[in-house]
């Protein structure tokens, strides 16, 4: 769902466009089987360093939300969590066929099959999993993509928020994490 | 106190702030190499800065955003008092303890920020990153007080100076060596590197204090960090390796000393607060004192000295 | 060594028999041991198992026997000291799976019981937090491990699918 109105990006915007790809900061939540292929690329063989990426730890420093692999729906609540808690502009990238169309998984009860009806995704990554190859080169499409001011998923939140919300509710019921742990 | 001295240390900071961010940078490439990989930029701890200054923020209240701000104008003011060579900002305003009094104003502002937030990690890592100041601060105190004692000034460009009559030689760490490695030890504490950063712990309390500042209180916090460091390192580069007489000379030394810090923290554990603290006040705090007691019974180092 | 594990298994076989009123015997693998008994004297069964040295409860799960109307449960028992795995199943009504709680017997199985009352829905009575999720947050469906639940339909019905489209411009082969 792409904004209609068009509304150019003043000075300001792509001066932080410009800042704001050459230094992305990941979110050090790892959703699913996918994460498997993080470690490989964050460390010596698939620098993940170069791109001026690196983890952070908690939700409000980070720009990036990784959401690799497939996303259960008690996942689903505390990513949505987290991501609310993330600060603006943010993005979200998804990792493998699960979040396109429930991959092996499309026949659980317990697994969401499109993810971009739930959270407003800026790229896609196929593979299961994709390779540290794959996540390089999706990472560069991003950097691009911020660079000219395409990556404008949290936009599309606020601004759709009535469409993400019934959604949410629809398939997960109420954001809310009732657990023993919380309560 | 014309407006030039105004000038000139508005001038000095922001070359401190550029020194100091691109020795980050060419350091952090450095890291890269001792881990067999190849590292950012070198100029990407200023895009680091620059995208968090530009992301919307969150606010938790007043104290929250008075706290960051406190913090960073102490430190900046601070930093208008450190002398490099002849040049001086502010003539006849860098003693030592200005420097470390006006130091623990960027901490208490970290802290009171951190409060204000509300965030149990925050309370946990302010509190650490307290108890670390206290034990840091012992040891080298009593090395400060014993060169005030031994050259009888306590500006620290006076002391840089003396250092600087005789030649390589006249160094403090050569002078009074016991002192210089308590020094260095102290840098480490000071710099909140490993292996004395458990207050900033990533995965064990959510990066500490900074858990929960983002977009422009996380892009001041690393402006903090960046200058705090700045003046730590300069201190122990007037105090033990005779300051600079010129600019490239200081420069050298800087690098070679924040290098050397930083490889040490890239191959160290963390210790936990308790041991950092117990690690301190043990060999650290006893060879001070015995610094003290030669230099104030037997002179040796200044006055018997080439 | 195998000398002495046969003959404890013989043994145990003839301690059961002498006890409870068991048909036949299974040995699916070497030290293992299955065996079927009724509901009314599981119980007790397990209490005495516990005592012979049975010290640990390794799985508690359920089984759907949907043509016959049944639930299985079986509980699989460790012996440390010779190693022999015992495979206690015992078979409940569907339309009304009720059983005792074996907390005071084996802490532990707490959370096993949590979870097939989750998945099956099998009732436990004295067990108290049974009725708390354990996997499954707001499940308001009926339990999914049961063989009359459609996973796809569910699935279906409550998270939606990606359209695709099936008419391509050149099909495989060429044109």
């Amino acid at each position: 769902m792409a904004i209609d109105d068009k509304v150019g990006r003043d000075a300001w915007e792509k001066l932080g466009d410009f800042f704001r790809a050459r230094s992305i900061w990941m979110m050090w939540y790892c959703t699913g089987c996918g994460a498997i292929e993080m470690p490989p690329t964050m460390t010596s063989r698939f620098d993940m360093e170069r791109l001026g990426m690196g983890p952070m730890a908690t939700p409000r420093q980070a720009d990036v939300l990784l959401i690799t692999g497939y996303l259960s729906t008690k996942t689903l609540r505390r990513v949505i969590y987290s991501y609310e808690q993330m600060q603006d502009p943010k993005y979200i990238v998804a990792f493998g066929s699960c979040a396109i169309n429930g991959g092996i998984y499309f026949d659980s009860y317990a697994t969401i099959n499109k993810l971009d009806d739930y959270l407003p995704v800026d790229l896609y990554i196929a593979g299961c999993m994709p390779r540290p190859e794959a996540i390089m080169n999706a990472f560069n499409t991003l950097q691009q993509s911020i660079r000219k001011g395409e990556a404008d998923g949290w936009k599309r939140y606020k601004k759709n928020s009535e469409f993400y919300k019934e959604n949410q509710r629809k398939a997960i019921g109420e954001v809310f994490v009732h657990d023993e742990f919380h309560e | 106190m014309t407006l030039m001295n105004f000038f000139n240390a508005l001038i000095f900071v922001l070359f401190a702030f550029f020194m100091q961010t691109s020795i980050t940078g060419v350091n952090r490439k450095i890291m890269a190499r001792l881990q067999k990989r190849r590292g950012p930029r070198w100029y990407q701890q200023f895009l680091d800065i620059f995208k968090a200054l530009s992301k919307s923020s969150i606010s938790h209240g007043w104290v929250f955003q008075f706290g960051v701000v406190m913090a960073v104008g102490g430190i900046m003011a601070t930093v208008m008092f450190i002398p490099i060579g002849d040049f001086r900002a502010f003539p006849g305003t860098d003693n030592i303890f200005i420097i470390s009094y006006l130091l623990a104003v960027g901490m208490l502002g970290m802290a009171m920020s951190a409060a204000g937030s509300g965030n149990p990690w925050a309370s946990i890592g302010v509190g650490r990153a307290l108890t670390n100041m206290l034990a840091y601060d012992m040891p080298f105190m009593v090395v400060v007080v014993t060169m005030i004692f031994a050259f009888k000034t306590s500006s620290v460009g006076e002391i840089a100076e003396i250092q600087r009559n005789i030649g390589v030689l006249g160094w403090n760490i050569f002078r009074l060596p016991l002192g210089g490695i308590v020094g260095l030890i102290c840098l480490q504490g000071m710099l909140g590197k490993k292996p004395f950063d458990s207050f900033i712990a990533p995965a064990e309390i959510a990066s500490g204090p900074m858990v929960e500042y983002g977009g422009r209180q996380l892009g001041m916090l690393f402006i903090l960090h960046e200058l705090m460091t700045f003046i730590e390192v300069s201190l122990i580069v007037n105090l033990f390796f005779g300051g600079g007489a010129t600019l490239l000379e200081y420069f050298i030394k800087y690098f070679i000393i924040y290098t050397f810090a930083n490889l040490v923290s890239g191959i160290s554990p963390r210790f936990k607060i308790d041991q950092a603290v117990t690690f301190y006040y043990k060999a650290p705090l006893l060879a001070a004192l015995v610094q003290g007691f030669i230099v104030v019974f037997t002179g040796w180092g200044v006055t018997k000295w080439l | 060594m195998t000398n002495s594990t046969s003959n404890s298994i013989e043994n145990l076989k003839d301690l059961l028999t002498k006890h409870y009123d068991i048909k036949e015997f299974e040995e699916p693998i070497a030290l293992q041991l299955a065996f079927n008994i009724d509901k009314e004297s599981a119980l007790d069964a397990l209490a005495f198992l516990k005592s012979q040295g049975f010290g640990q409860l390794s799985l508690l799960t359920c089984i759907d026997w949907i043509e016959s109307g049944q639930f299985q449960l079986v509980y699989i028992l460790m012996n440390w000291d010779n190693g022999i795995h015992l495979q206690l199943r015992t078979f409940l009504d569907r339309d009304k799976p009720v059983f005792k709680t074996i907390q005071h017997i084996y802490p532990g199985v707490k959370y096993y019981e949590r979870d097939v009352h989750e998945f099956f829905g099998v009732e436990f009575e004295g067990n108290e937090e049974s009725y708390q999720h354990l996997f499954l947050e707001m499940w308001t469906a009926d339990p999914p491990m049961r063989k009359d639940f459609d996973p796809v339909k569910y699935s279906d019905d409550k998270y939606s699918m990606r359209e695709y489209t099936t008419e391509f411009p050149t099909k495989i082969g060429g044109k």
